[in-house]
């Protein structure tokens, strides 16, 4: 099966759009991280959920974490105020970290495989001319493998 | 292999100063060119008392460091740190006094690098909860690390160096630095009062977001709290009653790391979290390198020097020791600094006489104190500072400057009056 039979539709945010809005559609639709597009449209980079968090939790809690024991549930529930007023590329991790997986249209199973564990991506974007398909994710690479069995 | 000696100590020493090269790198580099030359044989540098490696110092310091990774590691910090400000009813002078104490009081028993670690990051969550500036309670924090640490032979590395050169007790430095620190701790706290003035601003809902905070979550294993609690008070027992039962601190400081171990059922990574290697390595490589400069007889000849300068005279040197220790040890990390001059206030105190031990408490206070003048004085300046960048805080170098060069001014001003009274005047 080839990249294009595999893949799933999967939406992808700007930039410069609300990283609020970013958080809140990762948690309506379960996704493990967000395809983030440049102005231009181009799909470059994913932001990956855990860096959602890691940006609204104080560095000083993520060095000592017995202070997130002792800050309880309702220092907890202002946590995601953090993202107010701040854009989806505030949120990104350094390039390289965050550049997108991406994968031709008819990339086969095996090229998939190889693209996720290089790059210990769960996810992989497929992209055509500058604009994304779609995403093909881990749990359907492996279907496919155990299917094949 | 005088002139040798001393070129390959002096690039060392630049090279560790300026921070050009890591300073393990310029001391085991300059350790090993004076074994590659013969300046030092292997006996001179491992095993002789005078010139060698002071495995005393090595030793005492990995002990705390097992003791110190076992103890961070129950939360019993965070949990004294919180309930002080809690105490404080969140009145932001009150917290900035306890945290000051706190800090200057644990300095005293711990290194102070570890001690910043620790209470850096709960005085950032209750100035974030106070909605006061962080910056001001941070430099204050270090600041009286620098002087808490003065207090005790295990307070700061230089206290002990110069333990283990002049053969003083952990009760000596308790009974001759520590009550001057208590003066100088209380000194600073007025400092701060006058210094930060605009950071206190008082907000009473955002008070009970402190008092909101639960330090008792902090204390994640209470069994381990009180076998590594139990074992650390043992170790300070042991260095009070070391001095009268004739044994060395740092048999004391390993067999409560080796106690602690036995019974914290930590694994190794986690016991030996806290213990810097390169510290240790830099240390035996420096020990090396001093110890050359005495084979060829140029610490000797410095002292002479310096008796010359002082013309003999105990008080001149005590007074000249404090200053110039205070300036340099603001420009270069104070350990280096101590390492070097303690061969040469041996030999100085051996000239000029030494009543109450006083050249070394002189060398004590000005290489401790300084440390406060510059951010690259003391290494808790330096860790401090990248932990307030990391969580969004830039103090610059002028920023860390304007205070503590104030306040090493001031405090090593205060203990010329004390040295004065208590070694001359009184003696």
């Amino acid at each position: 099966m080839l990249a294009r039979d595999l893949m799933v539709p999967f939406p992808a945010i700007g930039m410069n759009d609300d990283a609020l809005a970013a958080a809140r559609l990762m948690a309506e639709q379960h996704l493990p991280g967000i395809v983030v597009c440049e102005p231009d449209g181009r799909p470059t980079r994913m932001l990956p959920g855990p860096d959602v968090l890691r940006f609204v939790i104080p560095q000083y809690v993520q060095d000592d974490s017995a202070l997130a024991r002792v800050i309880g549930e309702r220092g907890a529930d202002r946590l995601l105020a953090e993202l107010r007023g701040r854009k989806v590329r505030d949120l990104l991790p350094e390039r390289g970290r965050s550049d997108l997986v991406v994968a031709a249209p008819d990339d086969t199973v095996l090229e998939l495989c190889v693209l996720m564990a290089r790059a210990h991506s769960p996810l992989v974007a497929v992209v055509e001319d500058n604009r994304l398909l779609g995403c093909v994710t881990l749990p359907r690479v492996l279907d496919v493998l155990l299917a094949a069995r | 292999m005088a002139a040798f000696a001393v070129a390959v100590f002096v690039i060392a020493y630049a090279l560790i100063a300026s921070e050009k090269v890591h300073r393990v790198k310029a001391a085991l580099g300059g350790a090993g060119l004076m074994l590659l030359a013969g300046v030092v044989s292997f006996e001179d540098a491992f095993q002789s008392p005078e010139t060698g490696v002071d495995w005393e110092v090595i030793f005492l310091l990995l002990g705390m460091m097992i003791i110190v990774g076992v103890l961070r590691q129950t939360g019993v910090f965070e949990y004294a740190a919180i309930r002080a400000a809690k105490q404080a009813r969140g009145r932001p002078f009150r917290v900035m006094v306890t945290l000051v104490v706190l800090t200057a009081g644990a300095s005293a028993l711990l290194d102070n690098v570890t001690t910043v670690l620790l209470v850096a990051p709960v005085t950032l969550l209750v100035c974030q909860r106070l909605g006061v500036p962080p910056v001001p309670f941070l430099i204050a924090e270090v600041l009286a690390s620098n002087v808490g640490g003065t207090a005790t032979l295990i307070g700061d590395p230089p206290n002990i160096i110069i333990a283990s050169r002049a053969g003083l007790s952990f009760n000596d430095f308790l009974t001759n630095l520590a009550p001057i620190v208590v003066v100088l701790v209380i000194a600073l706290l007025g400092m701060c009062r006058v210094l930060f003035r605009k950071a206190f601003t008082y907000d009473a809902e955002r008070v009970a977001e402190v008092m909101e905070l639960d330090e008792r979550e902090a204390l994640s294993d209470r069994p381990l709290l009180i076998k590594a609690g139990s074992v650390l008070l043992a170790v300070l027992a042991g260095f009070v009653l070391s001095s009268p039962l004739g044994y060395a601190p740092a048999a004391v400081a390993l067999l409560g790391a080796g106690v602690l171990v036995l019974i914290s059922g930590l694994q190794p990574r986690e016991y030996l979290a806290e213990v810097e290697a390169p510290t240790l390595i830099f240390f035996a490589g420096l020990f090396i390198m001093v110890g050359a400069l005495i084979k060829v007889g140029a610490i000797e000849q410095l002292a002479e020097w310096a008796t010359d300068a002082t013309g003999g005279s105990a008080r001149t040197a005590t007074f000249l020791l404090l200053g110039a220790s205070a300036v340099l040890s603001g420009v270069v990390d104070n350990i280096p600094y101590v390492a070097t001059m303690a061969p040469l206030v041996d030999s100085l105190a051996a000239e000029t006489g030494n009543p109450g031990n006083v050249l070394w408490w002189a060398l004590a206070l000005g290489a401790d104190l300084g440390g406060n003048a510059t951010v690259i004085g003391a290494s808790a300046n330096v860790v401090m500072l990248g932990i307030a960048e990391k969580n969004g805080y830039r103090i610059t170098f002028w920023h860390f400057a304007k205070y503590g060069s104030l306040v090493t001014l001031v405090t090593v001003l205060l203990c010329v009056p004390y040295l004065y009274l208590r070694y001359f005047l009184l003696a």
